[in-house]
């Protein structure tokens, strides 16, 4: 018999807050992250909505501790002040007191930074401290220095699935405590906003001009945005011998491909429902016994019906209360999981539901509408995540609440 | 660990003629840089004219791989598909960063963009395959396919999967030779493979390749026995992580027929492998192969392919051990027995 895996800790910085307690401030209040970017040069910054964390990289240096960026990319700063909470949080002062894992995930590396300076790099005329953001280019830079500062390095490891990626991260940490590997593992993902990725969803036509309106009649596209979670996965042994605050459990996983199509889900949600349904049995739950479904709800055209269908085909009539939190934190790709992980936990911690902004009128093609209120004391003690990504890439984790 | 875990088929397209008939190492002669280059096959027995056109050399490089690799399997769908890739579809990458600039940001051709997603490779092959279970992609520089082989063993122990397919994938391209010679990575002298490992230079030589693997229960020839990473570690550190794996294997340094290790010729990393050398297998027949392959984040990937190669060639291997290191970062010991 496996062992059970607990939450024991959590840090995140998004477009609505520098932590979780930030984060959860604005949840309730309904204020949305999205905005227009300051730190991006891009001819579409007045367009395009994004939401971008709302400090400068220099401040998330100090934030992170540091007297300068010196090399350190947005994409690292930003895991590093999440990952610090994180660690703070589950009451950890020094992580390399026993071999755990890291488990990062990334899209596109520090190309928020090395696109800077790409063309330089390319001009042997230039020469220049640029040059050492050249090792950043790849995905693993973040999170080797991650390890670094932070001491954790039996398992360092990286996932890019595109969306899914720090979902499949969570379930990577939590597949290698299962095996016995490690007792512990730092999951999540870190995303910043980039020239190279608004151009690429915008090129796809993805992206809506307006903020984004999951589940909406009139969605048209998503927003990006940028941030860092992680969340402290640990052994059900470890977390009870150390005494540590159990947050949740990580009571199910699935992993699926749709192998339809290399940018579109299938109309049909064939990989979302499977990904939901394992990832359930997986968790000894029943449909019945989900209160909160937090969607990944992307309000692209195809995502939404898809994603739908399959909420539609695995719950029946009795679709629980769901709802995107995208349009607080826009599309953060691959933190997208772990912030959407740390919803998850905070929905059951806080006995809440969160709202699905920016809803007016009911898709044509589904029965059901997302839940547009803050629900209080709201009995939720399990919560079905979802990540779908490109490739097919699809993920869904189940959270449980822990009863001692 | 519950039962054994074999190899059931393979395949590499790698600078050497490592794709179709019997494997004759031969240091490649390079002409005027440092790259060694993959010897790619003629894709359209794989892959249909109009796909073809399309897909950038990096998937087709990828995809051709697990193809065949599926076919020497004798499988059509595997349980799960696992790669692991360091910089993914570099050509992709390059050129959306290009048309950006060229472009102005307007009108983009999205194509690049979707195939410089590092799990761009894994979706084509589900999707040509129509395998809609597990799939996952790690971009870890030297951890990358090692970890793709860790998921993959995890997977078969926690029976959620007969037949995994795990592979690495990694492409050079000019400029990215160029960005990292900027920071030392190659040697900067032309330096012939043969000559490698009495050059005595620092950097290595650049190359690339795209190789598959069917991880399976079902007996085959050669087994997978376990893999173990060490991320950074000091000598003292690797070398009581060695002595651990091989204890845990029940075996010795002595036990080992053949090491497999993963020079480059670079100077100043290469102290590694004299160091475990001199201390574990001073009387164990050695031999690298970067000289065939190049450095490249997955070159792990064809160390295991070649290591599978020797075993179905020579029975007297019983053991053997493949240690490799990226950069003096990410070390990584796989056993193979049978």
């Amino acid at each position: 018999m496996a062992e059970r895996v607990f939450i024991t800790g959590m840090g995140m910085i998004s477009a609505i807050g520098n932590n979780v307690v930030e984060n959860l401030r604005s949840l309730r209040l309904q204020q949305s992250g999205l905005g227009h970017t300051r730190y991006i040069a891009t001819i579409h910054k007045d367009v395009l909505p994004v939401a971008e964390v709302k400090l400068s990289t220099e401040k998330l240096a100090t934030m992170a501790g540091f007297e300068s960026t010196g090399g350190y990319t947005r994409t690292t700063l930003l895991g590093l002040v999440a990952i610090s909470e994180a660690l703070t949080a589950a009451g950890i002062a020094d992580a390399k007191e026993l071999p755990a894992a890291l488990i990062n995930a990334s899209t596109v590396g520090g190309m928020c930074d090395t696109e800077k300076v790409y063309f330089d790099i390319l001009d042997p005329q230039k020469e220049g401290t640029f040059l050492q953001y050249i090792d950043t280019l790849d995905c693993a830079d973040c999170t080797q220095r991650m390890a670094d500062i932070t001491g954790i390095r039996e398992y360092v490891t990286t996932i890019s699935t595109a969306c899914s990626s720090s979902a499949n991260a969570l379930m990577y940490g939590a597949r290698l405590i299962q095996q016995g590997l490690v007792q512990r593992a730092v999951c999540g993902g870190t995303e910043a906003l980039t020239r190279f990725t608004i151009n690429g969803f915008n090129s796809l036509k993805n992206i809506d001009k307006q903020f984004c309106r999951p589940f909406d009649q009139q969605r048209n596209g998503l927003n990006l945005g940028e941030g860092a979670a992680y969340l402290v996965l640990e052994s059900e042994s470890l977390a009870r011998q150390r005494g540590a605050r159990i947050l949740a459990e990580l009571s199910g996983w699935c992993n699926t491909n749709e192998a339809f199509h290399p940018t579109a889900p299938s109309p049909e949600g064939d990989g979302a429902y499977e990904a939901m349904k394992n990832a359930l049995a997986m968790s000894g739950r029943t449909v019945e016994e989900v209160q909160y479904v937090n969607v990944h709800g992307t309000a692209t055209l195809n995502n939404d019906v898809s994603e739908g269908k399959a909420l539609e085909r695995l719950f029946g009539a009795q679709v629980p209360r769901f709802s995107s939190t995208k349009p607080f934190t826009g599309h953060t790709l691959a933190a997208a999981g772990a912030i959407e992980a740390i919803y998850a936990v905070l929905s059951i911690g806080q006995q809440m539901i969160f709202p699905n902004l920016h809803f007016s009128e009911k898709m044509e093609e589904l029965a059901i509408v997302p839940e547009t209120r803050l629900l209080e004391e709201y009995p939720v003690q399990n919560v079905i995540s979802n990540s779908f990504g490109f490739g097919g890439n699809n993920a869904s984790l189940v959270f449980s609440k822990y009863e001692g | 660990m519950k039962g054994k875990v074999y190899i059931r088929g393979c395949a590499a397209i790698s600078p050497q003629e490592s794709f179709s008939g019997s494997f004759v190492p031969q240091p490649p002669t390079l002409a005027d840089d440092n790259i060694l280059r993959a010897k790619e096959p003629d894709y359209k027995a794989f892959i249909a004219p109009n796909n073809l056109r399309r897909m950038s050399r990096m998937l087709k490089m990828g995809l051709t791989a697990a193809l065949q690799c599926l076919q020497n399997a004798g499988i059509t769908v595997p349980d799960a598909i696992i790669t692991g890739t360091g910089k993914g579809s570099l050509q992709d990458t390059e050129r959306f960063l290009h048309d950006i600039r060229q472009y102005a940001e307007a009108a983009l051709n999205p194509t690049p963009f979707i195939q410089s997603t590092y799990n761009s490779v894994n979706g084509l092959i589900a999707l040509q395959q129509q395998c809609t279970r597990y799939n996952n992609t790690f971009v870890h520089r030297g951890f990358s396919f090692e970890h793709a082989v860790l998921d993959g063993l995890m997977l078969l122990r926690e029976g959620n999967a007969a037949n995994v397919l795990a592979g690495g994938f990694d492409e050079i391209t000019k400029e990215h030779f160029y960005i990292k010679s900027r920071i030392g990575y190659w040697k900067t002298a032309l330096t012939q493979p043969a000559d490698l490992f009495s050059s005595n230079t620092p950097g290595a030589l650049a190359g690339e390749g795209a190789v598959f693997f069917v991880l399976g229960a079902a007996p085959a020839a050669v087994s997978l026995e376990g893999i173990k990473m060490m991320y950074k570690p000091s000598q003292e550190s690797l070398g009581q992580a060695l002595e651990t794996f091989l204890s845990q294997h029940q075996l010795t340094p002595a036990d080992i027929d053949l090491l497999i290790t993963g020079q480059s010729g670079d100077s100043n990393h290469d102290h590694w492998y004299q160091f475990v050398q001199q201390k574990y297998f001073p009387d164990t027949i050695a031999t690298p192969f970067k000289h065939l392959c190049g450095e490249y984040d997955t070159a792990g990937a064809f160390a295991l392919w070649m290591a599978v190669q020797r075993m179905q060639e020579e029975e007297r291997l019983k053991h053997v051990l493949i240690y490799n290191q990226f950069y003096g970062e990410q070390h990584t010991l796989m056993l193979l027995g049978r």
